[in-house]
C-alpha cells in the first residue's frame, strides 16, 4: 500500500484483497490505509445517506449524507478503546491501533457496499409515493422505505464483517477466537451505533417539521429504552 | 489322562498395543507460570501493569508470587480506584450536581469494600480446594481482578456517557451500568480463575461458590449505597438534595422491584 493507492483504482484492490493481504496491511500500520478507510466511509456512506434523504427534501439529503458517515466514525471512535481492550482479552494479539484499523476496514467495506447500493436506494426512493401533507409515521410508504433502506444497511454490515472473519482467523490461527472477537466487536458497535443513530435522527424524514440537522428530541430517551417500552406495552 | 502338551505353542503374551497418539497427561495441565521468559520481566510501573493485565495476564500472576510483589499490588489497587472513580464520574453525569462527586466515591469505595469483605472467604475456599496461594497473593489477584474490571469499565465509559445524556430513566441507566459491570466482571473473574488453576487447586467448586458470593455482595452494595445513579434535575422544579446513604435498609431484589413499580407508574401517567 502506497500513497498512490488512495486513488479510486485502489477500491477494487481493497475489495478483492484476501485475508493474507488484509493482515499484511494491518501489520504494516500504514496511515494511508486509515486515510483510505475514512475516505471510503465518507464517500460510500455519505452517498447512501444522501439517497435516503432525497425522499424528504434536498436539505434532508445533505444532512443525511453528512450524518451517516458521522454515525460510523463516531461509533468507531467511541468504541475504539473498548474494542482494543476486548481483542487481547479474547485471544487476539492486536494493538489498539490495529484493532481500530480492523474495525475501520470493516466499516469501509460496508460503506463501499452502501455507496454501490446508492443508485438502487435512489431508485427505491423514486418509486416510493412522494411525501405529502397526509403522510404520517405509520404510513405504509414510509414503513416500506424505512424497511428497505435498513435491509440494505444490514446487508452491507453483515458482508463487511464476514469479510473480516477470514483475516481474524488467519491472525489468531483459531477460528473460535476469531468468531469471539468478531462477535464482541459486532455487539458493542451495534449497541453504540444504534444509540448514535437515535441521537442523530432523522435520516429519512422528520415527521415533526421541516428538515433539521438533528431532530428536536435528539437527546430524549434511547433506542433500546423505546424498544423495551414498546415491547412492555405490547406484552403487558 | 496325560494329554497335556509338555511344550505349549509359542503364543505371544496378550499385551495391550502401545497408544502412540495419546499425549502425556502433563500436556493437559496449564503451562507453569514463568516458563516464558517474558513473564519473568518485573512490572515496574502502573502503565506496565495495565499493559500486562490486558496482554500478558500470566506475567501479572507470576509477578504476584515473587518476593516484593507489594509494589505491584499497590499499582493494581491504585489503578483500580482511579478507574472506578473515573467511571463513577460518568455515572454521576446522569444526575449531575452533587452526584458528580458522590457517584465516584461510592463506585470506587463500594467496589474496594466488596472486594475486601470477600477476600477472607476466597482465601478459605482456596485453602479448602488445595490451593497453595498465600493470602498476599490472593489479595494481589483480587486487586488484579478489580483493575481489569474497572479498566474495561473505562472502555464502556463513552457508551455509558452517551446513554446518560439521552435517557431520563434512572432505572434504565442503572440496568445499563449493571450490564457493563457484569461483562467487565466476567473478564476480571476469569483472570482470578486462570490464576487459581496455577495454584495446585484440586477443584474449582470453592472458587465458583465464591464468585456467586462476590456477585451478590456487589449487587447488594449498589443497594446499600443507593442512590448511585441519582435522579436527573427536573426543569423548573426545586431539586431536593439526595442523601449520601439510604435511610432504610433493603434487599436488592426488593429495591429493584420498587424501582420498576415507580418507573411503570410514571410511564403509565405519561401515556
Amino acid at each position: 500500500m502506497h500513497a498512490e493507492s488512495l486513488n479510486p483504482r485502489f477500491v477494487s484492490t481493497f475489495l478483492r484483497a484476501d485475508a493474507r493481504t488484509f493482515h499484511e496491511w494491518v501489520l504494516r500500520r500504514e496511515s494511508q490505509l486509515i486515510g483510505f478507510c475514512v475516505l471510503a466511509i465518507i464517500v460510500g456512506a455519505g452517498t447512501y445517506g444522501a439517497a435516503m434523504g432525497t425522499w424528504s427534501a434536498p436539505v434532508q439529503a445533505l444532512y443525511a449524507g453528512i450524518k451517516l458517515p458521522l454515525v460510523i466514525l463516531l461509533t468507531t471512535a467511541g468504541n475504539g478503546l473498548l474494542n482494543g481492550m476486548l481483542a487481547p482479552l479474547l485471544g487476539l494479539n492486536a494493538s489498539f491501533r490495529q484493532s481500530l484499523l480492523v474495525v475501520l476496514m470493516t466499516f469501509a467495506i460496508a460503506s463501499l457496499i452502501l455507496g454501490a447500493l446508492s443508485p438502487v436506494a435512489l431508485f427505491v426512493v423514486w418509486n416510493t409515493p412522494p411525501l405529502t401533507a397526509g403522510t404520517h409515521e405509520t404510513s405504509p410508504e414510509y414503513g416500506f422505505l424505512q424497511l428497505t433502506l435498513a435491509v440494505f444497511v444490514a446487508y452491507a454490515g453483515i458482508v463487511g464483517n464476514m469479510r473480516l472473519l477470514p483475516m481474524l482467523a488467519q491472525w489468531t490461527a483459531n477460528i473460535s477466537v476469531a468468531r469471539r472477537v468478531l462477535f464482541a466487536w459486532l455487539a458493542v458497535n451495534l449497541f453504540l451505533g444504534s444509540q448514535i443513530c437515535w441521537v442523530l435522527r432523522p435520516f429519512i424524514w422528520d415527521p415533526n417539521g421541516p428538515p433539521r440537522f438533528i431532530g428536536r428530541e435528539y437527546l430524549h430517551g434511547s433506542f433500546f429504552e423505546t424498544v423495551f417500552e414498546a415491547l412492555r406495552r405490547l406484552l403487558f | 489322562m496325560n494329554e497335556t502338551n509338555p511344550t505349549p505353542p509359542q503364543i505371544p503374551p496378550n499385551m495391550p498395543p502401545p497408544i502412540a497418539s495419546a499425549p502425556p497427561i502433563s500436556s493437559y495441565a496449564p503451562k507453569p507460570l514463568g516458563e516464558n521468559p517474558e513473564e519473568r520481566v518485573p512490572i515496574t510501573s502502573p502503565i506496565q501493569a495495565i499493559e500486562a493485565i490486558l496482554r500478558q495476564p500470566r506475567r501479572v500472576m507470576y509477578q504476584l508470587r515473587q518476593p516484593g510483589a507489594g509494589a505491584l499490588m499497590l499499582y493494581l489497587m491504585i489503578i483500580a480506584i482511579l478507574c472506578a472513580g473515573v467511571y463513577g464520574v460518568i455515572v454521576g453525569t446522569f444526575a449531575g450536581h452533587d452526584q458528580l462527586w458522590i457517584a465516584p466515591v461510592k463506585v470506587a469505595g463500594g467496589m474496594l469494600f466488596s472486594a475486601l469483605i470477600c477476600l477472607p472467604s476466597l482465601y478459605i475456599f482456596a485453602c479448602l480446594s488445595g490451593s497453595q496461594a498465600r493470602l498476599a497473593e490472593i489479595f494481589g489477584l483480587v486487586m488484579g481482578m478489580l483493575m481489569l474490571t474497572t479498566i474495561l469499565l473505562i472502555g464502556f465509559a463513552p457508551v455509558a456517557w452517551l446513554f446518560s445524556q439521552s435517557t431520563e430513566s434512572p432505572n434504565w441507566m442503572g440496568t445499563l451500568h449493571l450490564i457493563f459491570w457484569f461483562i467487565a466482571a466476567i473478564f476480571g473473574l476469569r483472570f482470578v480463575s486462570n490464576a487459581f488453576s496455577h495454584s495446585h487447586a484440586k477443584s474449582n467448586a470453592g472458587f465458583n461458590t465464591w464468585v456467586v458470593i462476590f456477585m451478590l455482595v456487589v449487587v447488594q452494595m449498589t443497594t446499600a449505597l443507593r442512590p448511585i445513579v441519582g435522579t436527573p434535575p427536573i426543569a423548573g422544579a426545586t431539586n431536593t438534595k439526595e442523601p449520601f446513604f439510604p435511610t432504610t435498609k433493603k434487599f436488592f431484589l426488593s429495591y429493584w422491584g420498587d424501582c420498576l413499580n415507580v418507573d411503570s407508574e410514571r410511564s403509565d401517567r405519561t401515556r
